[in-house]
């Protein structure tokens, strides 16, 4: 996609939402709130075993009612050092066989008829079409985030789980962190009032891991920023502002302008890694990802949202960020709340707050999620509702919807920012059932909850 | 008015913003995000433009409500100043600045014209106003037109149409043409601004500003403002009202006007969930408030994103309603490091963190320019904001007298001010993006640098 210039675009109203991804599909199942027969025993095929994978499947083994029957990586010494690890303080028995060797080898770990659920935590290209074939096969699936990383991706996501009747989770951890949580919860109470407005970012300097040459498997995370333009990230600032204003679920995204900087410091770095280093020689001359992306959404009940992704820069990070309402504020790093103009709520007041508003899943299991760790327990809090929730047949926190609508932010993004920050769109991958869907994330465990962590 | 104004911004936004030079845009398809660009070529480069030095600055000032009663206040304790004639249509408020006056001092009211004839006497160097938003560029204009010096307050144009007449009036006439966005000297404000040119944060990327302000009291009181004008804005238009305050000073560490340009941007408004509810309660006892109930009001959380020739990007925001705390947001980001204003000062240079309270002590002492050592002292005791509005004065009339450059242009006060009419027509088009005039005719990429935070004319001028 080219930098398409000011008046050659064929679009009938130039000045005005444009519509590329435009589609005929219409929903043929619900998968919002949909509820599969429980499982007693969740058994699991977990594909890829770089740092993130392993870390899941070392938290999975301290969740009750989990059998991991199968390990795949692409290389099979990071399958094997997975399996070490689980089974070098085993909580209980996990005897996984070992897929490894060959680029389609996930396949077969999908077509295995004892397996329940496939968790795929491969590079951001291979998480769709590893969903897909799984619910092909039958399985429920989760996927690391983001789920897919094109638009077709996405409906084929959508059109998959509804035709199967498989579950399809976007993986969003920072969903369950306690003030995004909090914060949720405070909304759902209307503390806020009416929402009119959210920010949330995934700021993180990347850079070391991203240059690195062991980090990721043949640098696909720096080929990605070295060949696409946008917010290549926006699910980890998303999640907690689409639950809060209820996206999917009672008001929808309508369009989204974004516009990116140019790139300061990767080509730069490219140069200096380059001139010593003939491996980095391919990264010289790429045209990459401008370093700060800032893209504004809205809603159709009129709520905007302002989403930034910068990997590159040297500052403190952001996720969630803020909610506005009509009645108050609240904003992370450090969390604090205000309820007028005078002044953020004193310490004390706040604390009171996250008294109030800690939820029932905090209160459940959120001293053993920390014990566990992954990201200071959320990751496992994550891990122990998804299996809690199969094992109870009862609907998920996240749906497909949420997932392909908080990915598909990357590649509309990128479309923006390619046509000069032209409004685009956003699909509605709910064909309209947001407008009466039920709520996900049910941080307040009125169903289910009767999984152990071990 | 609302409607019209909305339609017409949709349908042609050339006719009610009174562009010239119709014919460059002929059949109407090639309108569109270059609506806004003129013919215009500059006639003289105002760009560190020094006038003749002026001993004594002798003023006029119109518009002394509560702003402009400071103002004329805070004129008058500086040196080499003398406030020559003041000018109020509200008798009321003219005689209560004449309070402060021992001295004679004439004056101009009765007719909504009289500020013209403060503007036509033949004794005065400098005309400053404090009016209502819709009177400001007319007033500078005119007063240029006789010769004076001007300074307005914020925001200096209403239209895109005044912003190009103040830049042409301005280059033709040689007069300054200055808007007072006293934020550009807030003490983070200009030490920020030194740390960007000494290279703090390398090459800057990305800046973010914003006025988030509640003023649903003031702009809902009806003994606030001169009838109700800022009520109306709210209820008549929808965009970034207010864009200077967050981005004055961004700009002026991004060059803007002089190394780098705004070059196109994007505009999203949110409904309005406050304003027309508040509307509708207070009409249940007050008439006034009648004529509103079915206006469209201003969205309250307007998110703008402007993108630079040099590929830098500015996020800027304004929302005067919602329950929050004040943000100006002041973020300057760059390949090497990090500022931001609120909700408290912060500087990092690295994903670990910010830096701790004794290390940014210690960059905000290293990087302090002289500006605040000569001045910042006497202008906090003097005050107005926090001292900013004493310093930004202090500085005019020190500019004026020594025959040196003003510190904020009329490019500065066109480019700034039309962020609030391309703002509207985005949103009115859907964020659409829009490109930004050049009111500098390309001279941005070699035009100086102003705001001399260093003092390195000027400074002699003394508080009295």
């Amino acid at each position: 996609m080219g930098f398409v210039g000011i008046g050659v675009s064929s679009s009938e109203d130039e000045f005005a939402i444009q519509n590329p991804f435009k589609t005929d599909y219409e929903q043929v199942f619900n998968m919002s709130g949909y509820a599969a027969p429980p499982i007693e025993t969740v058994r699991v095929g977990i594909i890829g075993l770089g740092g993130r994978g392993t870390g899941t499947t070392a938290r999975l083994t301290r969740i009750e009612g989990v059998d991991i029957k199968a390990l795949c990586d692409l290389q099979q010494e990071a399958a094997e050092s997975a399996l070490e690890r689980i089974n070098s303080e085993p909580p209980l028995s996990h005897s996984p066989e070992i897929y490894a060797g060959t680029e389609d080898i996930w396949m077969e770990l999908c077509e295995r008829d004892d397996i329940d659920l496939v968790i795929v935590n491969t590079p951001w290209d291979l998480h769709a079409p590893m969903a897909i074939y799984a619910m092909e096969q039958g399985k429920h699936v989760v996927t690391e985030v983001p789920i897919a990383t094109t638009i077709d991706d996405c409906w084929e996501l959508v059109k998959t789980s509804e035709r199967t009747r498989q579950h399809c989770m976007m993986l969003s951890n920072p969903c369950y962190r306690d003030f995004d949580m909090m914060a949720l919860g405070m909304a759902r109470d209307g503390y806020f009032g009416e929402i009119i407005h959210a920010e949330g970012a995934y700021i993180h300097d990347l850079r070391h891991l991203n240059f690195s040459k062991t980090q990721y498997h043949d640098m696909w995370r720096l080929r990605q920023n070295a060949s696409r333009n946008g917010n290549l990230y926006p699910t980890h600032g998303l999640g907690t502002i689409c639950n809060i204003m209820d996206i999917n679920c009672g008001d929808q995204m309508s369009y989204l302008v974004s516009v990116s900087s140019n790139d300061f410091m990767m080509g730069e770095r490219a140069k200096e890694l380059a001139a010593e280093d003939p491996f980095f020689e391919e990264f010289v001359d790429k045209e990459f990802r401008g370093n700060i992306n800032s893209t504004i959404i809205r809603t159709h009940k009129g709520r905007t949202i302002l989403l930034q992704h910068d990997v590159t820069s040297p500052r403190p990070g952001i996720r969630f960020n803020l909610v506005s309402g009509t009645d108050g504020v609240a904003q992370a790093r450090p969390s604090r709340v205000a309820k007028n103009h005078d002044g953020w709520l004193p310490e004390e007041e706040f604390s009171d707050l996250q008294e109030q508003y800690t939820p029932e899943i905090s209160k459940q299991v959120g001293d053993l999620a920390r014990q566990v760790g992954g990201h200071g327990g959320m990751d496992t809090m994550m891990l122990w509702r998804l299996i809690d929730c199969l094992r109870n047949g009862i609907p998920l926190d996240m749906s497909v919807y949420d997932g392909v609508l908080w990915s598909a932010m990357a590649p509309l993004s990128e479309w923006s920012v390619a046509n000069g920050s032209k409004p685009v769109a956003i699909p509605d991958f709910t064909s309209g059932a947001w407008d009466t869907n039920e709520r996900g994330m049910d941080i307040e465990l009125r169903r289910g909850a009767t999984t152990n962590i071990i | 008015m609302s409607f019209n104004r909305r339609d017409f911004l949709k349908k042609s936004g050339l006719a009610t913003l009174g562009l010239t030079g119709l014919s460059a845009f002929g059949n109407g398809k090639e309108k569109g995000p270059n609506e806004f660009k003129k013919d215009h070529e500059q006639v003289f480069n105002m760009n560190n433009y020094a006038a003749p030095p002026i001993d004594l600055v002798r003023i006029g000032f119109i518009g002394v409500g509560s702003r402009g009663r400071g103002h004329v206040r805070r004129l008058r304790s500086i040196e080499g100043t003398e406030i020559r004639a003041i000018c109020d249509v509200d008798e009321g408020a003219l005689n209560r600045m004449l309070e402060d006056f021992d001295e004679p001092v004439d004056t101009y009211t009765g007719s909504d014209d009289a500020w013209k004839e403060l503007c036509e006497r033949d004794d005065i160097d400098l005309v400053v106003n404090a009016t209502p938003w819709h009177l400001h560029a007319p007033i500078c204009i005119y007063a240029m037109e006789n010769g004076k010096h001007t300074a307005t307050e914020i925001p200096a144009a209403q239209s895109l149409e005044e912003c190009w007449k103040m830049v042409e009036t301005s280059e033709r006439t040689k007069k300054h043409c200055v808007i007072l966005e006293n934020v550009c000297y807030g003490e983070f404000e200009l030490t920020t601004l030194n740390m960007a040119r000494q290279g703090y944060f390398g090459e800057l990327i990305h800046g973010e500003g914003a006025y988030i302000h509640q003023l649903m009291s003031h702009n809902f009181t009806r003994d606030g403002y001169h009838e109700m004008w800022r009520f109306r804005e709210n209820a008549t238009r929808n965009g970034n009202l207010y864009p200077m305050h967050g981005l004055g000073s961004i700009a002026q560490s991004m060059g803007i006007n002089y190394g780098d340009q705004m070059k196109y941007m994007v505009s999203v408004s949110s409904d309005d969930f406050m304003m027309k509810k508040r509307t509708r309660e207070l009409a249940e006892s007050d008439s006034f408030f009648e004529d509103y109930v079915d206006n469209e009001f201003r969205g309250n959380m307007n998110t703008s994103i402007i993108k630079t020739f040099n590929g830098r990007t500015i996020m800027l925001q304004h929302d005067v309603t919602s329950p929050r705390p004040y943000s100006r947001i002041h973020l300057l980001s760059g390949t090497e490091g990090i500022a931001r204003g609120y909700p408290e000062e912060k500087i990092a240079n690295s994903h670990d963190g910010w830096l701790e309270q004794e290390e940014f002590d210690a960059v905000m002492e290293e990087y302090k320019p002289e500006i605040i050592k000569t001045a910042g002292e006497m202008a906090r005791r003097m005050g107005g904001h926090g001292g900013m509005d004493s310093l930004m004065t202090w500085r005019l009339i020190d500019c004026l007298r020594n025959g040196i450059p003003v510190e904020m242009d009329v490019y500065d006060a066109a480019s700034w001010s039309s962020v609030i009419m391309l703002s509207e027509w985005s949103v009115a088009n859907e964020a659409t993006p829009i490109h930004f005039p050049d009111f500098t005719s390309g001279s941005w990429k070699t035009n100086k640098p102003i705001m001399d935070i260093e003092l390195e004319r000027g400074g002699t001028t003394q508080f009295v």
